[in-house]
């Protein structure tokens, strides 16, 4: 029997950084809110302390802060001739479930998405025209600015603690810093992170090359801070337990001891975890959601929360999932190319060169969250002519490493034993000589790349599992490859002892081994109805009272982690709903 | 090799002990100084978070708080917290009390420690 609640303001799927922000938002705003959370409650003093946190068994190997496979699932395949199969341990990417969600087992790169993103597809076709842009690639503008963006941008590092050297300050470019990005208002709220010796290399050979390195922009504290809010951070230790762990330090920008904990403070605001939300409800006319049905995991009680806004603040992918299966919006068929839930499901490629230097030591168990060096000059340096590269996107490459652990951090040059006294011998010789230099890149959306309901497969409460279908094109061949040539001329001209050299991602993508937790798009932003979910606003375009935040409202992936454009997308939601939606509740932007 | 680290440490405090605390901080700058220890130690009785209260911590035996989680090294590290045991801890904590479980790398500069020694001579009563 479904238990039927009173009625609050708002209600949030999802407690993590999105779910965060918007809690701590409305509820200062005066508006009730109940958020609703699959994982359970941890905190730094009880979880994530030492010595416990620094188990990579536990958190690595068996996914402690991760999603249960064994409740629900994905299905997988790399196109529509293929049928998918679910995905039954966690592999190339790492949903968060948890009080903080993946924000807590972030590494904390945080980047400012730009006008090359957001007018993707006028950018190409002014410069390049029509037909440089194949017919199956399903790219569109985004619907909003650089410009409108920057204010919630600066929120959020300053929120989060990212360290960082500005390189373009109202205009000026400045020494040391990035000189292709956008221009920002004012300076990082904090000063770089310390470079370590692999960085440092890397950005003398980049250097040397004439290409423009500088330290990436990650919310690791380089010092200890207290951000606008009055949240408390400690200095990074550099411990090189960040990436799949809470911070020990405080130090990593973190929902779960910044914008949470405020909200729990405050009276208006009310957490249920344990909670799994299986339905977003509608009114008769479906016009309007009336709040969302759940499941206590501890007992298997149902029950239905109503609400006059609701906000999906989940993983990417089970925003989507939920749009799906509570029916609202068209489903996208990728055939008829009509619909638009499920549709533009990207993710990143990348390629990765390991080298070895003899007598050289890298201490590669010391380091933080963002202690790399990168390039953007294939990235947003739109100078950089893709015409006789024939591609779409871009890519950066960075050197360093930013997670080197115990267990699983084993570099070998290529053609070493993989078990025995050689290897061994190998393991030993080679540990500390190893360094990394690594291309991110973006993934243009594609028509037959996206997300439907698994006809087949079902989860733990009897719903059809989401299914995803996707694979690299051609596009994205050509771009690995032209990465890998430039990370190898780089990786060579530092005269390595030993080379593993980068090479393109060529062969199908599939689930293993990790590669990165940046899932994008399925409920995507736009200018208008037919070919978009939502509005610039992240507002239903069918039901006004639904706003749904996080990677899934991308319509592309770019080169650079989503965090920062997730962080600053839900601060200008939260405005939007705080400022003018419950003044006059309606649709934002007309249809 | 076990008995390394507690040779460097015993060499480290006979180092030490020829720079006493100072007794000139200034609790108002002190003040600034407490935001490297902010994010984990907290003033009043009874609030541990990441790291133990510092309420009342001078006179107080190292590890003595009943229900905080402390390193075995803290608990058998015999220190009774003082402005001078504070200020010897805090030049390097891992040196005075290898093993022990804060993380953070101290504070190096001795009049920063001394004016957050006045600080929390006043903020811990």
């Amino acid at each position: 029997m479904t238990i039927k609640l009173k009625e609050v303001d708002v209600v949030i799927v999802g407690l993590g950084w999105t779910g965060g922000i918007l809690a701590k938002e409305l509820t200062e705003a005066g508006l009730k809110v109940v958020a609703l959370e699959r994982g359970a409650l941890r905190s730094s003093e009880s979880d994530y302390s030492l010595p416990n946190i620094r188990d990579e068994l536990r958190y690595v190997v068996r996914h402690d802060l991760m999603q249960n496979t064994a409740r629900d699932t994905i299905t997988v395949r790399n196109n529509p001739t293929q049928e998918a199969l679910p995905m039954r341990r966690l592999g190339s990417f790492l949903p968060g479930e948890v009080v903080g969600g993946s924000g807590v087992h972030w590494s904390g790169h945080t980047w400012r998405w730009t006008d090359m993103e957001f007018n993707i597809r006028s950018n190409y076709e002014t410069r390049y025209g029509k037909k440089f842009i194949p017919d199956d690639m399903t790219i569109q503008d985004w619907g909003i600015s650089y410009a409108e963006l920057e204010p919630y941008y600066d929120k959020f590092e300053y929120t989060a603690a990212v360290s960082g050297k500005a390189g373009n300050i109202n205009g000026q470019i400045q020494a040391g810093g990035n000189p292709f990005e956008a221009s920002r208002a004012r300076e990082y709220p904090l000063p770089p992170l310390t470079p370590i010796l692999a960085s440092e290399m890397f950005s003398v050979a980049a250097r040397n090359a004439g290409y423009h390195p500088f330290p990436r922009p990650s919310a690791n504290a380089s010092q200890p801070y207290t951000n606008p809010d009055g949240s408390k951070y400690g200095g990074c230790q550099y411990c090189g337990y960040c990436q799949r762990f809470g911070c020990e330090a405080n130090a990593k920008g973190s929902p779960h001891m910044t914008v949470i904990p405020i909200a729990m403070r405050n009276p208006n605001f009310e957490l249920r975890t344990h909670s799994w939300v299986t339905k977003v409800l509608k009114d008769s006319d479906g016009k309007r959601v009336t709040g969302v049905a759940y499941t206590n995991l501890l007992n298997g009680d149902e029950f239905e929360q109503p609400a006059s806004m609701v906000l999906l603040c989940a993983y990417a992918i089970n925003n989507v999932h939920l749009m799906l299966l509570s029916g609202i919006g068209q489903p996208y068929d990728p055939v008829a190319q009509k619909g638009v839930i499920g549709k533009n499901y990207c993710y990143q490629t990348g390629a990765g060169a390991t080298l070895f230097f003899e007598g050289k030591f890298f201490n590669p168990f010391m380091s933080a969250g963002g202690s790399n060096a990168t390039i953007d000059d294939f990235n947003i340096n739109w100078a950089f002519d893709r015409a006789p590269h024939d591609f779409v996107g871009a890519y950066n490459v960075s050197g360093g490493f930013n997670t080197a652990l115990p267990i699983g951090y084993r570099p070998l040059p290529s053609g070493t034993p993989q078990w025995g006294s050689e290897w061994k011998r190998a393991t030993a010789k080679w540990y500390q000589t190893a360094m990394t230099i690594g291309a991110s890149g973006s993934v243009m959306a594609n028509r037959y790349n996206c997300y439907d309901l698994d006809p087949t497969y079902r989860n733990a409460f009897g719903q059809p599992l989401m299914r995803m279908t996707f694979d690299y094109k051609a596009n994205e061949h050509k771009m690995g490859r032209h990465a890998a040539q430039v990370i190898n001329d780089i990786a060579k001209s530092m005269n390595p002892t030993k080379l593993n050299p980068a090479t393109a991602r060529t062969d199908p993508w599939t689930v293993v081994p990790y590669q990165s937790t940046h899932n994008t798009g399925g409920t995507i932003m736009g200018t208008n109805p037919r070919d978009s979910a939502l509005n610039k606003y992240l507002q239903s375009w069918d039901c006004h009272n639904l706003f749904v935040v996080g990677a899934n409202v991308f319509p592309h992936n770019a080169s650079y982690n989503p965090t920062g454009p997730v962080g600053a997308l839900a601060y200008w939601t939260a405005d939007a709903i705080k400022n003018r939606y419950v003044k006059s509740p309606q649709p934002l932007v007309p249809a | 090799m076990s008995g390394l680290p507690r040779s460097i440490a015993a060499f480290g405090l006979a180092l030490l002990s020829i720079y006493p605390a100072r007794a000139d901080g200034d609790a108002a700058r002190g003040e600034a100084r407490f935001q490297d220890c902010a994010a984990c130690h907290k003033l009043q009785a009874d609030a541990n978070n990441v790291g133990p209260s510092l309420h009342e911590i001078f006179g107080r035996k190292a590890g003595a708080i009943v229900d905080f989680r402390y390193s075995p090294a803290m608990k058998r590290s015999g220190i009774t917290w003082t402005p001078e045991t504070l200020d010897r801890f805090l030049i390097d904590p891992q040196a005075m009390v290898p093993s022990n479980r804060m993380p953070y790398a101290g504070m190096a500069n001795g009049g920063d420690r001394a004016d957050l020694i006045a600080y929390l001579q006043k903020a811990s009563k």
